[in-house]
């Protein structure tokens, strides 16, 4: 037996060892929450996030309440809680796929870049579960990301905009907390909706030890799979795509809210995240130590 | 020995897309299984269908069409909405509750548009432009909004085709299938006559209520539904009153109209044309005559603005690429469609029917000048 085997899979003596495995598990998934929220480029990530209701904020008021624009967009001057959603639904086609692409891109193959991912993979914690510490770690950024959002555009929206009952897309009025409920529900269901985006970028970034390969090889793939949502002939295949019912989300904002195409959705990437999931942890278990 | 055991760990993602793919393709299918119903004749079935009540339903509808229909030119403007509806897909939600109260919205992508009447006002809400427009209903006349929409109700399609049904047509049941969760019979109607589009009209009768819950009709060539309207949920309890009334809420543009009379016909309603014109575009143009009866029916709009077809619209090039035919009706372009046919004829004559070329010349033929 190769000494690589032994640490993939650990003696059960070593393990009946180890004190207390729960903690170590616990504190192998919160040093990797640190390390992604620690670095750089994920507090820079989110705060340019953060700026996109800012900006939104501040160009429609420049352009007042009369620039006739339809949509979640036109309903901001009117009240600043569609400021929320609007940033939302306009993060959800590019910057929020960005900010998953890069953050996963680097999970495993910034660590073998670093030549940390050699100690992680001989230490103890098995490498089972180090992958599943780098997924959990990827979904609460996701769920980090639509959440700054959602906070920088409710203070945004709260200070540029009046603000009050809320509209529906069904012509009925809601309070203002169902309304910030329902926009809360948004940010969950597009945190959501990024899950099988960051698998197929954990599982690229366990390919290569490049960190740049696996961002550019990981947007690459969504930009294909974008298009290929854009081009009617393949209606066929449209439902299995990735970004396919991304944009129904806005279906919260329905009386009552209509729960098929959201639920479409979350199983779609639900399929993603498994087929991607699986093959990053095929991949990490019988990788060489190098 | 290690290397076998590794690349065996491979089996797992394959083994995932491999149930991925099979629950997300075969699912559907195993659910929509014919389940098992006591034999119906067909006239039974159709009795029980006619005198199908309800005092109300909520359910949700999905329509699907692939008319391969082209614009149609000379149709008066504000058109659009109906030739949309009339492609694509598209999801609504209908609620209806007796005598006169009715709900239609349709879901469209990040936006919504309602139709609702409670039997004394009708509102059209249109949530991209934030624009209502309110119709008060003659007292008299309370029935009107409700049929402002019915080309989306199902029963209302399902009728419209029933109406139809003369000797020209075997009417025969096919089958049992599962719509919205519903035990229905299958009731199948195919045209006896070879000078249709039309291959068959399938509607789906719901075994309890006798509510026709699906409507499916394919054409001639090719598998698949030219159009397919139906419930993909339905509820027969009695939906709120308040379902029905709508409420203009602030920053709304509201629009009052009280000629209930211009809006009626605009859309398709059964009682008002002939039941056997089958083409529902043509409805609304101007005063479009019916020539032939059934399946072979063909309509004519005269006064097709022909001046538009000169130029270099995309409808113009259509047009430059279709045959040009001529007999004794005179000469005219033919333009065709899996469903639908069209003679453009030079002297701004449109027939339109679901019907093949050749049947669309002699229609011509024996239509007035």
């Amino acid at each position: 037996m190769s000494p690589n085997e032994a640490t993939a899979e650990p003696a059960p003596l070593a393990d009946a060892q180890r004190p207390g495995a729960g903690r170590h598990t616990l504190a192998l998934f919160l040093s990797e929450l640190r390390l992604v929220f620690a670095r750089t480029r994920t507090q820079v990530g989110l705060g340019v996030l953060a700026a996109v209701p800012l900006l939104i904020g501040i160009a429609i008021k420049i352009a007042g309440s009369d620039s006739g624009a339809e949509g979640f967009i036109g309903q901001i001057a009117g009240n600043g809680l569609f400021l929320i959603v609007a940033s939302l639904g306009l993060s959800l086609p590019f910057f929020l796929p960005t900010a998953v692409t890069v953050i996963s891109g680097e999970s495993l193959a910034g660590e073998a870049s670093l030549g940390t991912l050699r100690n992680l993979l001989t230490a103890p914690a098995g490498r089972s579960r180090l992958l599943a510490a780098k997924m959990v770690a990827l979904a609460v950024f996701c769920l980090a990301a639509t959440m700054t959002i959602w906070i920088s555009g409710l203070i945004v929206g709260f200070i540029l905009f009046p603000v009050g009952d809320v509209l529906l897309l069904s012509g009925s009025t809601v309070s203002l907390g169902e309304g910030l409920l329902r926009a809360l529900g948004i940010a969950v269901v597009i945190s959501l909706s990024l899950l099988g985006l960051a698998g197929i970028g954990l599982f690229v970034s366990s390919l290569t030890s490049t960190p740049l390969a696996a961002m550019a090889a990981t947007f690459g793939t969504f930009i294909v799979l974008g298009i290929l949502t854009a081009i009617p002939q393949l209606h066929a295949i449209h439902p299995w795509l990735l970004v396919y019912r991304w944009q129904s989300f806005a279906d919260l904002l329905r009386d009552p809210p209509y729960w098929h195409e959201i639920g479409r959705n979350l199983l779609l990437q639900g399929g993603y995240l498994v087929v991607f999931y699986a093959a990053a942890w095929a991949r990490i278990t019988s990788r060489d130590i190098t | 020995m290690g290397v076998a055991q590794r690349s065996r760990r491979w089996l797992v993602p394959v083994t995932a897309v491999a149930v991925v793919a099979g629950v997300g393709a075969l699912g559907p299918v195993v659910a929509d299984a014919s389940p098992k119903l006591p034999g119906i004749s067909a006239q039974d079935l159709l009795a029980k269908v006619q005198t199908a009540k309800v005092d109300g339903l909520s359910g949700t509808v999905r329509s699907d069409a692939d008319l391969g229909l082209p614009a149609i030119p000379g149709a008066p403007a504000g058109s659009e909405q109906l030739t949309e509806m009339l492609s694509g897909q598209h999801t609504a939600r209908v609620a209806f509750a007796s005598p006169d109260k009715a709900r239609v919205s349709v879901l469209d992508n990040q936006a919504e548009r309602v139709w609702t009447t409670d039997g004394k006002s009708a509102w059209a809400y249109d949530s991209s432009r934030r624009e209502a427009v309110k119709l008060t209903v003659p007292e008299h006349k309370t029935a009107k909004p409700e049929k402002a929409v019915p080309s989306y109700d199902p029963q209302a399609v399902a009728k419209q085709f029933l109406d139809a049904i003369d000797p020209t047509t075997k009417v025969e049941v096919s089958g049992t299938e599962k719509v919205a969760g519903r035990d229905a019979y299958k009731l199948r109607l195919v045209p006896k006559t070879d000078k249709t589009t039309v291959g068959s009209v399938t509607l789906a009768i719901d075994s309890k209520t006798w509510v026709p819950l699906d409507v499916t009709v394919m054409p001639r060539t090719g598998n698949d539904p030219a159009v397919e309207v139906g419930f993909s949920s339905v509820s027969f309890d009695v939906p709120s009153a308040n379902t029905f009334t709508f409420t203009p809420p602030q920053g709304v543009k509201v629009t009052d109209k009280k000629v209930p009379s211009q809006v009626g016909p605009k859309r398709v309603a059964p009682k008002q044309i002939e039941p056997k014109q089958l083409k529902p575009g043509t409805a609304k143009a101007d005063e479009p005559t019916v020539i032939g009866e059934g399946w072979e029916s063909v309509a004519m709009i005269r006064g097709a603005q022909t001046g538009r077809l000169t130029g270099n619209g995309p409808l113009a090039q259509l047009l430059a690429k279709a045959p040009t035919v001529s007999g004794t009706w005179g000469k005219g372009k033919v333009l065709t469609s899996k469903m639908v046919s069209a003679l453009i004829t030079d002297d701004g004559r449109v027939f339109v029917g679901l019907v093949t070329p050749d049947t669309l010349q002699a229609a011509a033929a024996k239509a007035p000048r």
